[in-house]
């Protein structure tokens, strides 16, 4: 256990220690300390997995009135910090080339050193504190210092505003938090997580109380629909590894707060199981659709990142209706399938975040309507973005595809456990998931396909004369590996996954699935050796190949600017969807003989922000300029007030004293 | 063995045939004489002896994409039951693998189109992938409600429904061979929803997206197209024929009936019917999720309508 005190405070060592470096030593101190809690991280999680037991320890300080701060690394924690760790460090890697531009300029990433390492501390912290206070702390600290992170750049005005959104839903977030915690801690007396787990057990109402409001609480943090509106404003704003880190990582700790409280439940009731089903296939289906209507790099991916909340949420809420009607295969598919997605969406997450940091790097833009034919000048981030975008698609041979599996599985064994609600919900949600797979092919052909392929737009991309440096090369590449590996040989980890999922739903027999996922990972192999071998093949036939410009239907003068469009790739599908968006037109019309300028512009905004959230605010807008008579910055009239309370304080003596 | 061994000569040949039955139908319906049914086969035999002209705004991922697609359709293929009602790999959840891997095939069908930065490419391109969203996830309602009417998870809950599912197994079988044949002309790009015989109009889709493609790589995606073809015709084969019943034999020559007659049936309906207004292919296509969701219907009410 002592490994992991050290593992959880190295971080903070290492940003402490950056101050005391020069600028551009800075980022590879706090990547050094950043590896060293890597290694002792995945050490602690290697010793829970291997002896199949939690590491308990209660170290004997802030031992006041909320009980003793307790960590506890179970299986799910260790899961958690293994990967918290990983993510991280590539992180801090990719900042040492990302963060060089800014320091050019000469910027100040002091502070921001200091933030990354105390996020990164935090979050491993979060996912092992067992004590409601100190978990509430850390948690606190863990917004705070992303608040920190995400207003890098804060001489930008709509930085600044992302950021103070960024703040507002965190705190509202955590009053949800709060409460759910409160009513434990008033019902059990203690401020120990392990003491809910009876009172829980006893009263089902209770524990949907309790379960909502821990969702509502952490499904902001982790960007559930309806609460999902700060992602695609944070992210753009965030530098890109903080992005990566934030929606690789971070919001995946508000999917563990769901998932432990749940831990607590043992078994939920069928009712919030439907709900949590349901609001995440919801989830899956708004956050790809307007995926699709993006063309900021950025907001896309952070749109595609509720989306695959959405995906595992899915396949949390097959796990609780597992559990619900005591269908343990159902549960095991359910959970394994959302906790394996979670370790994959933040691999591939971060892939594509870096990718597009890259090309941010390089191309000074995230509008991907200017970008094209960046394959030609940056190959590797173009490759590795490729595979990124195939495996977020959750296509095989990659990871994204083993863990839809599971889930799609588990929906289909859900249908057969004999229950028509069970029946018709899950057929209907398994739609909704090949929904969202076919959608996310279109959305993520079009990000690919604009941004890399086909002919530079602007002078942004033709300027592009080489690719990025190799420390932002790098992480990039293992975040590749790892998606082919877990993609190729998912039996294994699939083993591993198990680990936590059994803290849900108990001892797992798994050999069926396990030969299923071998049957996979067959074909996996088998698929690429055969398109390997027919590349070849096609290389001995040794044909000629002349080199022409693309066929024009006889016109040979195409030019960069008949290309298709974003906008226009996406729009035959968000043609037949019209009524789920606002889209606002800013149109000039030519007019007169000789017409100068004209523009057509159609921006797409979120129908919830700005049919719910924007009024709501509105709203709440009008109810405090009632006070603005009363503040109105008039010192007299504040002199006033005083009079006015004295004599009322004199009054009130007189006749009550 | 032997059955995996003739089910993969059928799925790598079969195809050619198949599209030479369909245009001697095409022809016979026109009062032409035609072309031979092999013709398909020295086309592509001529493809593959040919050079090829590859466009200079292209990448590696141009050439890449006719392997991956032909790769993909044909692994693909290993999950679909045949002869004997038994597929090459038969496992349970096939066909979640299946649609995935063919869903990797198109996503290289997408990005090659648009990398030769062409804008009927592009075109072509945007369709498929709009398309795409409404066929798979009716495809995916309509196999878990097989899947949960037989309780077997395999593909070949096809070919059981009869056999499980009484009279009711009837008409979600008519239901479900009607959503196949809509699936099948809109993936394998026939009328009404796509005109396979012609190039350059603004409302084609498969063909336009390979107007770039040339050679060796023309041929493999040609290829690739007729194996899809033999593919989803080997799904309907299914639902119609209780494969694993009959025997060998007689589920080998089913089998290729239902292959000769579901390719003559496409020739005809490419000879009577024109070919849909774009706006109207959606509407066409949204007929294949309704088929999908009377069947979902229809089976809640078979098993749990007492």
């Amino acid at each position: 256990m002592e490994i992991f005190y050290y593992a959880l405070l190295t971080p903070i060592i290492g940003g402490a220690m950056s101050l005391f470096f020069s600028e551009k030593r800075k980022l590879k101190v706090v990547s050094f300390f950043a590896f060293i809690s890597m290694i002792l991280c995945l050490m602690t999680a290697v010793n829970v997995f291997a002896s199949g037991e939690s590491l308990v320890a209660v170290p004997n300080i802030f031992n006041g009135m909320f009980g003793a701060i307790k960590f506890v690394v179970d299986p799910l924690s260790a899961f958690f910090i293994s990967f918290i760790s990983v993510m991280s460090f590539l992180g801090c890697v990719y900042a040492n080339g990302y963060m060089k531009p800014y320091m050019e300029k000469g910027m100040n990433v002091s502070s921001h050193c200091l933030f990354l390492s105390m996020l990164i501390s935090s979050m491993l912290g979060v996912v092992t504190i067992q004590n409601v206070m100190f978990f509430l702390i850390t948690w606190e600290i863990m917004s705070l210092s992303s608040f920190f992170l995400v207003i890098f750049e804060d001489n930008k005005k709509e930085v600044l505003n992302a950021g103070i959104k960024y703040l507002i839903y965190m705190h509202v977030s955590v009053i949800f938090i709060i409460l759910a915690f409160v009513l434990l801690t008033l019902k059990s007396g203690s401020y120990d997580f392990n003491s809910f787990k009876e009172i829980l057990s006893q009263n089902a109402q209770f524990a949907n109380l309790v379960f909502m409001l821990a969702f509502v609480g952490f499904g902001i943090k982790a960007g559930f629909v309806p609460f999902h509106n700060w992602l695609p404003e944070a992210h753009p704003a965030a530098p890109s590894h903080v992005s990566a880190v934030m929606s690789g990582v971070m919001i995946k700790t508000g999917i563990y707060g769901i998932l432990r409280i749940l831990s607590l439940i043992v078994i939920p009731t069928a009712g919030i199981s439907y709900f949590v089903l349901i609001i995440s296939v919801i989830t899956a289906l708004y956050g790809i659709l307007y995926a699709i209507t993006q063309r900021d790099l950025k907001r896309l991916l952070a749109y595609s990142s509720i989306e695959n909340i959405g995906i595992i949420g899915i396949g949390m809420g097959v796990g609780m209706l597992g559990l619900a009607h005591h269908s343990m295969p159902v549960a095991v598919l359910g959970f394994g399938g959302c906790i394996l997605h979670i370790l994959n969406h933040s691999i591939f997450k971060e892939l594509m975040f870096f990718a597009a940091g890259s090309v941010y790097n390089k191309t000074h833009t995230r509008n991907i309507e200017v970008l094209g034919g960046l394959l030609k000048s940056m190959p590797k981030t173009a490759l590795l973005c490729l595979i990124g975008s195939i495996a977020i698609c959750g296509l095989p041979p990659f990871n994204g595809f083993i863990s839809e599996f599971l889930i799609y599985f588990g929906m289909l064994k859900g249908a057969l456990t004999g229950n028509l609600g069970m029946l018709v919900l899950m057929i209907l949600s398994l739609a909704g998931l090949a929904l969202v797979g076919t959608m996310a092919i279109l959305c993520f052909t079009k990000l690919y396909s604009i941004t890399f392929l086909g002919m530079a737009r602007s002078e942004h991309a033709e300027h592009v004369k080489e690719d990025v440096v190799s420390s932002m090369i790098f992480p990039m590449i293992c975040l590749a590996v790892m998606t082919l590996l877990i993609g190729i040989f998912p039996q294994f980890v699939f083993e591993l996954v198990t680990k936590p999922v059994s803290l849900f739903t108990g001892a797992i027999e798994t050999p069926a699935i396990v030969g299923l996922l071998q049957t996979i990972s067959f074909t996996a192999f088998g698929l690429l050796a055969f398109i390997l071998a027919l590349a070849i093949l096609r290389k001995l036939a040794n044909k000629k190949a002349a080199s022409h410009c693309t066929w024009g239907c006889g016109y040979d003068k195409g030019n960069n600017h008949i290309q298709y469009t974003a906008s226009s790739y996406a729009s035959p599908f968000l043609s037949m969807l019209t009524p789920l968006f606002k889209k606002v037109f800013d149109i000039k019309k030519p007019k007169e003989l000789f017409p100068k300028d004209a523009h057509f512009c159609l921006h797409i905004e979120d129908v919830e922000e700005a049919y719910i959230i924007k009024p709501f605010i509105k709203d709440i807008e009008k109810f405090f300029t009632v006070f603005e008579r009363i503040q109105n910055g008039n010192i007299q009239q504040y002199i006033l007030y005083g009079l006015i309370f004295l004599i009322l304080a004199l009054i009130a003596l007189v006749f009550l004293g | 063995m032997i059955t995996n061994l003739i089910n993969l000569i059928i799925l790598l040949f079969a195809p050619f045939l198949v599209i030479g039955v369909i245009k001697k139908t095409k022809a016979f319906w026109a009062g032409r004489k035609g072309v031979s049914i092999w013709q398909p086969l020295w086309d592509f035999v001529r493809l593959m002896k040919k050079d090829c002209v590859i466009s200079n705004t292209t990448t590696w991922i141009f050439r890449l994409a006719p392997l991956v697609i032909f790769a993909t359709t044909l692994v693909a293929g290993l999950f679909v039951p045949m002869i004997n009602g038994q597929p090459v790999i038969n496992m349970e959840g096939g066909f979640i693998l299946f649609a995935y891997i063919l869903g990797f095939g198109k996503f290289f069908a997408l990005i090659s189109a648009m990398d030769t930065g062409s804008s009927f490419e592009g075109m072509g391109a945007s369709r498929e992938a709009c398309f795409t969203t409404i066929v798979e996830p009716a495809f995916f309602i309509i196999m878990a409600s097989l899947i949960a009417l037989t309780g077997n998870y395999t593909f070949q809950s096809l070919s059981m429904i009869l056999e499980k599912a009484g009279v009711m197994g009837i008409l979600i079988t008519l239901l479900a061979v009607l959503a196949l044949v809509v699936m099948l002309l809109t993936e394998c790009c026939r009328v009404p929803v796509d005109d396979p015989t012609t190039h350059l109009e603004l409302t084609m889709i498969h063909e336009v997206m390979i107007l770039d493609n040339s050679g060796q790589d023309l041929g493999l995606i040609t290829w690739a197209a007729g194996i899809k073809m033999v593919i989803l015709e080997s799904l309907i084969a299914a639902l119609l024929i209780p494969m694993h019943l009959i025997g060998f034999w007689y589920s080998a020559l089913c089998y290729v009936a239902a292959l000769f007659v579901i390719a003559v049936f496409v020739g005809t309906l490419e000879s009577c019917i024109a070919r849909l207004r774009m706006s109207h292919v959606f509407e066409f296509i949204f007929a294949m999720s309704s088929f999908a969701l009377i069947i979902l219907s229809l089976t809640a009410i078979r098993i749990y309508g007492n």
